[in-house]
């Protein structure tokens, strides 16, 4: 018994899908193997095609956060493929730029751009003049003037504005316990050894870890011994004898 | 009770359409891909998932409200069911009114799903609760409804097909307004902007119901200004209805 013939439109139907089949793999595999073997658009190239962020904006239909989010992505992408090869970044200002344009309030794009931009970019000043855009954009948080304070703490070895920084971080809400140590060693790092023992006064007095009181200590009494004063605690006790 | 009887059943209508089932299914989907593109960034997680959740939530949330809102009216004129209905002892402004309510609670069904599905998983990557993202998706919900309506009132006296683009179009327009705005006071001439201000004074300010930046960056939120955004929304939505409601009332059925 032959089987039975099937019917018209679904031969028709099988070869239609077949042959569209054919034309979809002839088009498609000759793209994929162009991205497969690098040959496509790399990261590096989509990073320098981007549009500028005024445009990006209007595109993303009022969903800047999301654009911002992606834009975050690919740049992540740019940092480990250069990160880890020729250490050359030229295209992270105008991604990160992107990003704090479309979210002004993306802490961690400031933060980790600037860092980038310091330590594998050369660009120190790029790096600050984007930690003080971000300072601007979210005066409420530690981590923008604190990365400020570092970078001119440990890379430009400016103590004067160092010590600007970590004072202005010092006031805002959740900023690490160890700012005011910071402050304190800044103050007499510029010449002003009685406002730093009276920091590391203060610090001893309201360490709660005894670690912090034994730092404080010494640091009062280097800074006493630097000053060639009579220790504190003696002197008092000399003036109430008298 | 006529006007929930008809709210009811454009409920019951709304949740049995294919196509309310296949925009739910892309906008879960999205949304659970979010969890793993967030993989891919370094520590902001939370953040991409909180981000890509509630624009996803407002999208296809908009998707819904349009393609479903767009047939609210045609399609009972259409089967010749509204013939039917007005014969009956109901007032014009009952069965549309019965139309907007019942979409809108399909809405709110959908909407809270997807912003259940966004929270847990911001919840389970971040390992905090944060409450802000369904205040944010509310206020989003209010601007769907303002969508809703704008469908509604185009299905009044339009095709499908033309009140989709018009919605879209209104949509689009309102999600941009701000930033038109803008363009017209720094760059159009005195009477350019004197149309574009008119156009923003006329169109709705979607942006306004945007609130979700200010949750993900946990940034303050004015309460002044959420309340003030409420009364805009709800005086948007009674004006284009008492619109939707007076343009129905003036078509002749016969």
């Amino acid at each position: 018994m032959s089987p039975r013939p099937l019917p018209q439109p679904v031969r028709i139907s099988t070869v239609a899908l077949l042959l569209a089949g054919l034309v979809l793999v002839g088009a498609i595999a000759p793209l994929h193997w162009a991205t497969l073997s690098g040959a496509g658009l790399g990261v590096t190239e989509r990073a320098m095609f981007l549009p500028p962020p005024a445009a990006l904006r209007a595109a993303s239909l009022g969903f800047q956060n999301v654009a911002a989010d992606v834009i975050w992505l690919l740049t992540i992408q740019y940092i480990g493929d250069h990160i880890l090869t020729d250490r050359n970044l030229p295209e992270l200002f105008r991604l990160i730029d992107t990003v704090v344009t479309l979210d002004p309030h993306f802490v961690e794009a400031y933060t980790l751009g600037a860092l980038f931009m310091n330590y594998s970019g050369g660009n120190v000043p790029g790096a600050i003049a984007l930690l003080e855009r971000g300072v601007r954009a979210n005066p409420a948080r530690w981590e923008l003037p604190h990365d400020l304070a570092r970078t001119y703490y440990l890379d430009l070895k400016d103590y004067p504005k160092a010590l600007h920084w970590f004072e202005i971080t010092d006031r805002l809400p959740g900023r690490p316990g160890y700012v005011p140590r910071f402050i304190a060693r800044l103050y007499a790092k510029t010449g002003e050894r009685e406002t730093a023992l009276e920091w590391w006064q203060a610090i001893r007095d309201s360490a709660a870890s005894a670690w912090v009181r034994e730092i404080a200590e010494r640091e009062i009494a280097k800074l006493e011994r630097q000053s060639r004063l009579p220790p504190r605690g003696k002197a008092l006790i000399g003036e109430d004898r008298r | 009770m006529r006007i929930f009887a008809i709210a009811l059943n454009t409920f019951r209508e709304a949740v049995r359409d294919r196509i309310l089932y296949s925009i739910l299914a892309f906008a879960l989907l999205l949304i659970g891909a979010s969890a793993i593109l967030a993989s891919l960034s370094i520590g902001q997680e939370g953040r991409i998932v909180k981000d890509l959740g509630l624009a996803s939530s407002s999208l296809f949330g908009t998707f819904i409200a349009v393609f479903l809102g767009i047939g609210l009216v045609f399609k009972e004129i259409e089967r010749r069911t509204l013939y039917a209905i007005i014969a009956k002892p109901i007032h014009r402004f009952q069965f549309l009114l019965g139309k907007y309510i019942g979409l809108v609670l399909t809405l709110l069904v959908t909407v809270g799903v997807m912003a259940l599905l966004v929270a847990g998983l911001a919840w389970a990557i971040d390992g905090q609760w944060t409450s802000g993202l369904l205040g944010a998706a509310a206020l989003d919900f209010l601007a769907l409804m303002i969508v809703t309506a704008v469908a509604l009132l185009f299905s009044t006296f339009s095709t499908p097909t033309l009140s989709a683009i018009f919605t879209l179009a209104v949509f689009v327009i309102g999600r941009l307004s701000a930033d038109l705005k803008l363009f017209a006071d720094q760059f159009a001439g005195p009477g350019l902007r004197l149309i574009v201000n008119g156009m923003y004074m006329i169109l709705p300010d979607l942006s306004r119901f945007e609130i979700g930046a200010q949750i993900v960056n946990a940034l303050p939120l004015a309460a002044p200004q959420i309340a003030w955004t409420v009364l805009y929304g709800l005086a948007y939505i009674l004006m284009l209805l008492l619109l939707a409601i007076g343009i129905f009332q003036c078509r002749d059925f016969r």
